[in-house]
């Protein structure tokens, strides 16, 4: 059987371009204003909150939200709630007229509480009024009868850390049958042998915290009853195709009677994959029962207690290792703590199994993941999505190990990483396009790792540098959670101008621009003839969830094969209108299209697409493209998971005061192989912005909890980012080229992969900074606030 | 109810409001000026900042009906019709807009520090810039336009044709 012809389309135009430097192309690599940066510099609503202007005679939803984080419900009674000024209506888990559920992996997540409560942010009613303030103020008149169950906050109340099993407990999933959510294990070659023979092994526990997105606009939704008894939505989603999968489920409608649409988004992160499902099916639910639009606008601090977080982990490492720094097995156990529901996190616990021995060549390995439910917000998808939680001991190890073995831990890491050639602890052969090799070499070099880790050992007075290195490797898109495919549709206009359309959405994040400059170039038109359109479930093809570092590899393959098409179609009737010797020696570079030996005689663009139209030539194009289906083995954890692989290596450079405790990053180094640099404005937005994010993960943010289960910062007063102050005074950004021949281009991705190992390279640098060996192994959670260095400083015995 | 009388962008509005309205939702919702925008509603995130009589104010945490006389500048009237203001173009220019929720905010922080520092050194953008929060990260390239802007405004341009803007800007490739 022949290939399909997108593998095709796609592997032509890698092996063609391979060897052309990204800077000589026309769009690829370049710094193009994005399509939407003057509509947001000029203050245009574009967000879905801004379009409530444009909406006549809204009623308003607020979500009554339990007080209790585990306990029975008895009854509600929302009499007293009715009777309030203003208030349309209460809906409850009875008036939902299709399925009670928007679970986002398995079912097991009601829209509106029934039986039971399990953490404090489950919903228990939808009051509806005229005006926000009144239906919040209704909202304390509903009166709920709770059965108080016993609060779990901490998984390992309910799992043995030693055996893993399950310990008896009061079940918070008891239509479950076990609040286990999931297992997944690695079981590579001979662990104990490799242990027994191992000239050093090093061990620690490890912690890394829950983080939440913060992103800066809360989540809003608006939905519009239609005549056909149909509903459309805009709401704030980065899966505008999941969404309308959820919300027909909650209306017991087909899909294509709900209209999902998601304008821009004030960022998102993997935050807004599940809440949108829920704010979208609360309001189309009221829409529809009221035929009037429904309106809910999250507060802050309804955004922090209502949407999924990075999931919470402790861990316990294990690492082998010969006298000369080879690795010869890691040994460990990972537990998730999963909150409530399950969201995402089957698929974060997967991806963490997977990422669970970092880029090295590992040939004996076990490795449990376990994901726990406990009375909290649900963990589920953030930037990374796992990654980071595995990265963050993995490579404390290797720097346990570098210490042990009296090695640089660059050489250490140069020693073991991943090579084309090799095969990854799964036994997936990497035969091509691995670039970690050098982006150490290049992060040593930019950082000048080998005089600061002299010159800083040297140093002497209360405040101390320190310069630390965690590299990571990231599987590309969705790998085997699921079908992974992607569309996009490309209609050129009778006046030349062209029409793009992708179910895929922009957080913020510029994909959408990667996808029109690959757009640009293959067509040869400026980036200024192309229009797109917000992704729209009746307009925009499915091109797949927006997730997973999968826009510009997979949205972009679907992109160049509809633009190739068309291409290879204009080329034909240019050269026929030209008399060029063959297609292929068209010249587009719109508005002039010529023969490549005689750009005198040219054509316009316009004139081009004016011809094509008379003489019948299909001027729209659907492009799709579907990646060949990931291997794993759920006994073994071996196969190949993901089709391909982002490698990155971050050094950071600290200041770390022995008197307050007080750490600061004064340099970062940022050097990711992506394959093929796209968009060059974004990938650097995404070098930087990435490592702030993460550097807020790695030094400030966390949740804390009373011991009601109460979440206690749930503002921007109390959960803190980082503010323009708190950013270093300087960034190294550099980008390796080791192509993908199934990507457009050769092109690997950068969303997630900028997060993955920002924590764990400041807190090496912490420990370099330190010069304690004791130090180094009580460096084994973030955040690495003030008073946890200064404590670990104590303890360790470090002085000025 | 309250009649107040505010100036917001050159325009007069006569407006009765209840006495605890916040000058974020009359903004928004009463005169539809969405660029005001609302991401904690105490005082924190800093996107809502307007300027209240040339003063950077978050307009989620004053009453409108405490304001009467006031003159209002949002993002939107930074420029007159059909032109934009050299602090919007510097931020094209410096690349940063990624979400652009927070935008509106620090373009309103620049015009406040730039009324009052004609060339603020790195420590002084960023003390000014910490007032409002930016979770895609583009703060470097934020303080980057607060630079180019304090170039255009030292040179005295201070408006541009929005159409020319348009043209230059709009999905073009930026020479780096």
């Amino acid at each position: 059987m022949s290939k399909p012809d997108y593998l095709e389309i796609v592997e032509e135009v890698f092996y063609k371009y391979k060897d052309k430097k990204t800077e000589e192309f026309k769009y690829l690599g370049k710094n193009v204003v994005r399509w939407d940066a003057i509509a947001k510099i000029t203050g245009q609503p574009v967000f879905t909150a801004d379009l409530l202007n444009l909406v006549k005679n809204p009623v308003f939803v607020y979500s009554v939200r339990t007080k209790y984080a585990h306990a029975k419900v008895k009854g509600v009674d929302y009499s007293d709630a009715l009777k309030y000024p203003g208030v349309l209506a209460v809906f409850t888990a009875k008036d939902v007229p299709g399925i009670n559920d928007v679970g986002y992996v398995i079912p097991d997540q009601p829209l509106l509480a029934d039986r039971k409560v399990r953490y404090i942010g489950d919903t228990v009613a939808l009051v509806v009024a005229e005006s926000l303030e009144n239906a919040r103020e209704a909202g304390e008149l509903v009166q709920v009868d709770y059965e108080p169950l016993k609060v779990y906050l901490d998984p390992l109340e309910i799992i043995d850390p030693e055996t893993l099993e399950e310990k008896p407990h009061e079940l918070i999933h008891d239509e479950r049958g076990t609040d286990i959510l999931t297992r997944y294990k690695i079981r590579v070659g001979d662990v104990e042998k490799a242990f027994k023979e191992a000239a050093v092994v090093v061990e620690n526990k490890y912690e890394t915290p829950f983080q939440e997105h913060a992103y800066i606009e809360p989540e809003a939704a608006i939905a519009i009853p239609e005549p056909d008894g149909g509903v459309t939505i805009y709401a704030k989603t980065q899966c505008p195709f999941d969404t309308r999968k959820a919300v027909a489920n909650v209306l017991g409608l087909p899909f294509n009677m709900v209209r999902v649409i998601a304008p821009a988004l004030g960022g998102g992160f993997g935050g807004a994959e599940d809440v949108g499902n829920e704010i979208a099916a609360k309001v189309a639910l009221v829409a529809t029962r009221l035929k009037r639009p429904a309106v809910l606008i999250h507060t802050r601090e309804e955004s922090i207690i209502g949407h999924t977080k990075r999931h919470r982990t402790i861990s316990w490492y294990r690492h082998a290792a010969a006298r000369d720094g080879t690795l010869l097995a890691v040994e460990a156990k990972v537990i998730l703590d999963k909150g409530a529901y399950a969201s995402l996190g089957p698929f974060v616990a997967w991806r963490a199994v997977v990422h669970s021995t970092g880029p090295y060549k590992v040939r004996n390995a076990k490795v449990d993941v376990v994901a726990v439910y406990t009375n909290k917000i649900p963990g589920g998808a953030f930037r990374g999505f796992g990654n980071p939680q595995v990265t963050f001991p993995v490579e404390r190890q290797m720097d346990l190990l570098a210490e042990e073995l009296g090695m640089d831990p660059v050489e250490l890491r140069l020693k073991n990483v991943l090579r084309n050639g090799d095969r990854t602890v799964h036994g997936q052969l990497l035969d091509h396009g691995v670039g970690a090799e050098e982006v150490i070499k290049k992060a040593v070099e930019l950082s000048g790792w080998y005089e600061k880790r002299r010159l800083y050992a040297s140093l002497t007075g209360p405040v101390r540098r320190g310069i630390g290195i965690a590299i990571f490797y990231h599987g590309n898109s969705i790998g085997a959670e699921g079908a992974d495919y992607s569309s996009a549709s490309v209609i050129i206009q009778r006046d030349g101008s062209i029409i793009f359309r992708t179910g895929l959405t922009d957080m913020g994040q510029g994909s959408i621009q990667g996808l029109i400059n690959i757009l640009a170039e293959v067509l040869g038109v400026p980036p200024n003839y192309i229009k797109v359109e917000a992704a729209d479930t009746a307009a925009t093809p499915d091109a797949g969830p927006t997730v997973a570092s999968r826009s510009t590899a997979m949205g972009g393959n679907a992109t160049l094969v509809a633009a190739y098409k068309l291409r290879q179609r204009l080329n034909k009737l240019a050269a026929e209108l030209l008399g060029c010797g063959s297609p292929d020696d068209v010249v587009i570079e719109a508005p002039k299209v010529y023969c490549k030996d005689d750009p005198s005689h040219a054509i316009t663009w316009r004139e081009l697409v004016e011809q094509a139209f008379w003489k019948g030539v299909p001027l729209q194009e659907f492009g799709f493209y579907r990646a060949p289906p990931a291997e794993w083995d759920e006994e073994t954890g071996t196969g190949a998971p993901y089709f391909t692989y982002t490698y990155g290596a971050i050094v950071s450079d600290v200041e770390v005061d022995l008197e307050t405790g007080v750490v600061r990053v004064k340099e970062a180094t940022t050097v990711y192989d992506i394959g093929r640099v796209i968009n060059r404005t974004g990938a650097e937005l995404h070098a930087i912005g990435g490592y702030i994010q993460g550097m807020g993960y790695a030094l400030m943010e966390d949740l804390y909890y009373d011991s009601e289960g109460r979440l206690m910062n749930d503002n921007l007063s109390t959960y803190h980012i980082p503010t323009a102050r708190d950013v270093p005074e300087k960034f190294n950004v550099y980008f390796v080229e080791a192509g993908y021949y199934h990507a457009p281009f050769g092109a690997k991705g950068l969303g997630e992969p900028s997060i993955v190992a920002i924590a764990p390279s400041i807190a090496n640098a912490v420990v370099n900074a330190l010069r304690s060996k004791q130090a180094n192994k009580l460096v084994n959670k973030h955040p690495l606030t003030p008073d946890y260095v200064y404590g670990l400083i104590k303890k360790a015995g470090v002085k000025p | 109810m309250v009649k107040v009388t505010l100036t917001v962008n050159n325009v007069k509005y006569e407006l009765d409001v209840p006495p605890l309205e916040r000058l974020i939702d009359t903004l928004r919702y009463r005169l539809g000026f969405t660029s005001v925008k609302e991401g904690c509603g105490r005082g924190e995130c800093g996107s809502c900042i307007v300027l209240v009589n040339g003063n950077p104010v978050h307009s989620c945490l004053a009453l409108t009906s405490r304001l009467d006389g006031a003159e209002i500048t949002t993002l939107e009237g930074l420029a007159p019709a059909g032109k934009m203001h050299a602090i919007q173009v510097a931020y094209i220019e410096a690349r940063g807009v990624q979400c652009g929720f927070c935008t509106p905010g620090f373009i309103m922080v620049t015009k406040a520090l730039l009324d009052r520092v004609s060339d603020p050194d790195d420590k002084t953008i960023r003390e000014w810039h910490s007032s409002v929060l930016c979770r895609c990260g583009s703060y470097p390239y934020y303080s980057e336009a607060v630079k180019r802007a304090a170039k255009y405004l030292k040179e005295g341009k201070v408006y541009f044709d929005e159409r020319e803007v348009r043209e230059k800007y709009h999905l073009k490739v930026l020479a780096r």
